[in-house]
């Protein structure tokens, strides 16, 4: 089964994002800061991560770089999440090597079906 | 009594003067050091030089002894130099001296003397008031030029200083309300004791002159500000005997503090009216002084308040959303059966959240669209379009929601194929809200019309009251109409329903719900596309929402597009660039001198070659026909691109676009 990692301080939002994900049938990995996901992206090599910006200790930005860089992780995928919409941070996460771009508020299927175009339905893996 | 001094080694000579006058009148004297002594000790009156002395050389002593105020007689001798010496004396006798006519030439000259000594006198006191006035003169325009308190001081004691010669003087002044500020302008130091003496003096002054008083000075919190001219010497206690005045700096109610001067000299009452003359000047200028502080410090409260009250807004609109989306992706989960399953009540009622989370989510959304635009920070995205795929879009995306209620959305355009310059988000929000506001108002089964074409400014109709926004446009314009069939809306509040938190009564607006920011927003988002938003409406007919947007590459619309520039480069403050391959381009040049903006011609080389100075600029106009355009659109727009602090805010706009030539090519705008 595919691996996702779900990076993001607010749990609220992670815990859904979780249970949409694991009903279409992916294994979910949940991190509530920056240094954490980091450490869980590099031990569980998850096929795709979904991050946010805006986090205590190590932000987005930083996490999609480092991982980037690396030529180890620099083939997963990765969608942003976050509030900020403006033209400036597009430019940011784009030359971090951020896969997508979604603002929120987001819709939960827009997430899912984002999910499937990078890894597949999970039903046929 | 007339004092004679006699310069002579010959005692006949001194028997013979002594004779004429008295003898305690005259002394006599041979040495020269001695003799300018006696000139500025004795201040005698006449001099009577012996023209046969053989210890001094007369005529360079002769000379020396005119500049004082004193007659010289010459004693002629029969040396030969005697001749010379006559040049510089004011009178002579021969030898032997007749006495009767020593006498009498004694006497005539000294009557000579005490009317040109009175003369001079009267010319020395004339030149001293002169001098006073022109201080007096230079000093009030001095004082015109300033608002600023110190400053101002500083002229004032200046011009006391220069017209009156004090020795020492103590100017109390307020800083700020509670900053009280000694003044000491001194010729010399000043000892620790006289220091403390003058602070006292001060303070009583202060207590004496206020019958109550603001504010209380103490010796702890008076600031001491000491300008001493030379340290050669210091003043203690005696200073204080001098003759002194004091006068306090105030309008009408106000007091600003005081001032006081002490000099050995008596003060005359002359010295008297210069001095109160001078002080009263300032009185004026300080009192404006204080008013431009207060304006200044209420400006910046205000600004700051402001600036708050957005950060405030959009921290708060952030922090709702987050928790927002939470509650929204829950209920998500819940309605998608994925949680498990539910009744007919459960999904009711979760889709009634739902549907409030979401209105609740547009209406922070229009909170914060209110304060960026309030606080100038809206980011915009003008580019060329056409506006119809995006009404196709905003009909298509409501007619689910139409639906619900049995409406029909019907689209006519008039098939005109124009361009407008335009932020294709910005104007779908604005037609979505008119035609959300729309199927609100139009009841079950009601049809909704929306419907495009291209007017003159001149054709416009419009109600009064939508005047002011209406009358400014000129040239053509693409109209969009959205008509719903509602309950319309009555003509003394037309106007009204752009208001900001506007609900108008007894209209179905609170019924239906809404920010109350839609219509404000919209008008904000026309307003920064040259164009306008208005109403017309029929009381239980129905309402007809308009807007218009200039047409781009319309030779009727470049003074739009010039007053785009313009406000765009303004709000900026920065360099317009202006590249220029071959003609001078005047029509350009003219408009930004007009409007005193900064700009700077490049040859697009340089440009290119010296990428550092695209950082600078705002707006890059490019002569939009020269061969080599598309090479250094790209060009400058990679650049821009590298430079982070650059990115969104370097527009490049074509010449074309600001003369109203029409050009195949199209614009190009970040």
């Amino acid at each position: 089964m595919k691996k996702i990692l779900i990076v993001d301080d607010e749990q609220d939002i992670v815990e859904s994002l979780k249970f949409v994900l694991e009903v279409s049938g992916f294994v979910c990995y949940t991190a509530f800061n920056g240094e954490d996901g980091l450490k869980l992206a590099k031990e569980i090599m998850p096929d795709l991560i979904i991050l946010d910006v805006m986090m205590p200790k190590i932000n987005g930005y930083k996490i999609s770089r480092l991982l980037k860089y690396d030529a180890k992780y620099k083939d997963i995928p990765i969608i942003m999440v976050t509030a900020r919409s403006q033209l400036e941070d597009k430019a940011i996460g784009e030359e971090t090597g951020v896969n997508e771009y979604i603002t929120k508020p987001f819709e939960l299927d827009q997430i899912v079906s984002k999910v499937e175009e990078y890894l597949g339905k999970a039903e046929e893996n | 009594m007339t004092k004679f001094l006699l310069i002579s080694e010959d005692s006949e000579k001194e028997k013979v003067v002594k004779e004429v006058f008295h003898a305690d009148e005259v002394i006599t004297c041979t040495e020269e050091t001695m003799i300018f002594d006696i000139l500025k000790v004795e201040e005698p009156d006449i001099i009577l030089v012996d023209g046969d002395i053989e210890s001094l050389d007369l005529k360079p002593l002769c000379r020396k002894i005119k500049q004082f105020p004193v007659v010289i007689l010459l004693i002629l001798g029969n040396k030969e130099h005697n001749k010379d010496v006559t040049h510089n004396v004011n009178l002579f006798i021969k030898t032997p001296i007749d006495k009767k006519l020593l006498s009498a030439t004694v006497d005539s000259s000294l009557r000579t003397r005490q009317s040109l000594l009175k003369m001079a006198k009267s010319n020395q006191e004339l030149a001293a008031s002169l001098y006073q006035l022109n201080v007096l003169y230079n000093t009030s325009s001095q004082l015109a030029g300033s608002l600023d308190k110190d400053k101002l001081i500083q002229i004032m004691i200046e011009g006391i200083e220069k017209s009156l010669n004090f020795e020492l003087s103590c100017t109390l002044i307020f800083r700020s309300e509670r900053e009280p500020v000694l003044i000491i302008n001194s010729l010399y130091k000043i000892s620790d004791r006289l220091l403390e003496a003058l602070k006292l003096r001060a303070i009583l002054s202060y207590k004496s002159l206020l019958s109550d008083p603001p504010f209380d000075i103490k010796i702890g919190n008076l600031k001491i500000e000491k300008n001493i001219k030379h340290n050669i010497q210091e003043y203690d206690f005696s200073i204080l005997r001098f003759d002194n005045m004091f006068a306090p700096i105030s309008l009408n109610d106000e007091f600003f503090g005081f001032t006081e001067i002490y000099r050995e000299k008596p003060f005359s009452t002359e010295d008297a009216t210069v001095f109160q003359t001078l002080v009263q000047q300032v009185t004026i200028p300080l009192q404006s002084a204080s008013f431009t502080q207060e304006l200044k410090a209420t400006n910046r409260k205000l600004q700051k308040l402001e600036r708050l009250k957005s950060e405030f807004i959009s921290i708060v609109s952030h922090e709702l959303r987050t928790p927002l989306t939470a509650i929204k992706n829950a209920m998500d989960i819940i309605l998608s059966g994925k949680a498990g399953e539910m009744t007919e009540n459960i999904e009711k009622f979760v889709s009634m959240g739902k549907r409030n989370a979401i209105r609740l989510s547009g209406i922070i959304n229009d909170l914060l669209d209110i304060s960026k635009i309030e606080a100038g920070k809206m980011d915009f995205k003008f580019e060329l379009m056409h506006v119809e795929p995006v009404i196709e879009y905003v009909k298509t995306n409501l007619t689910e929601v139409a639906k619900e209620k049995n409406l029909t959305i019907n689209y006519v355009s008039s098939g005109e194929d124009v361009e407008v310059y335009a932020d294709s988000n910005r104007l779908e929000q604005v037609l979505t809200n008119l035609v959300s506001n729309a199927i609100k108002f139009t009841p079950e089964a009601g049809e909704i019309e929306i419907s495009s074409k291209v007017v003159n400014a001149r054709e416009l109709q419009y109600d009064n009251c939508f005047e002011e926004d209406i009358k400014k446009l000129q040239g053509n314009y693409l109209q969009v109409c959205v008509e719903d069939h509602g309950i319309g809306i009555e003509r003394k509040d037309l106007n009204h329903v752009f208001d900001k938190f506007a609900q108008i009564e007894n209209s179905l607006s609170r019924k239906v719900g809404g920010s109350g920011l839609g219509l404000p927003i919209a008008r904000q988002l026309m307003e920064s596309h040259n164009g306008a938003i208005w109403c017309d409406s029929e009381i239980n007919k129905g309402s007809k929402f308009y807007f218009v947007i200039p047409i781009a590459n319309d030779k009727s619309n470049f003074t739009m597009i010039r007053k785009q520039l313009v406000q765009k480069a303004r709000s900026n403050g920065t360099t317009v660039a202006v590249i220029k391959i071959k003609s001078t381009n005047e029509v350009i040049e003219n408009l930004l001198k007009e409007n005193n903006l900064l700009s700077k011609t490049y040859m697009a080389n340089s440009l290119i070659e010296h990428e550092g100075i695209m950082t600078t600029l705002t707006i890059i106009l490019m002569e939009g026909d020269i061969p080599s355009a598309e090479f250094l659109k790209k060009k400058i727009d990679s650049v821009v691109a590298e430079k982070e602090d650059l990115y969104g805010k370097c527009d490049i706009m074509y010449s074309y676009e600001i003369e109203g030539d029409t050009h195949e090519k199209d614009s190009y705008s970040r």
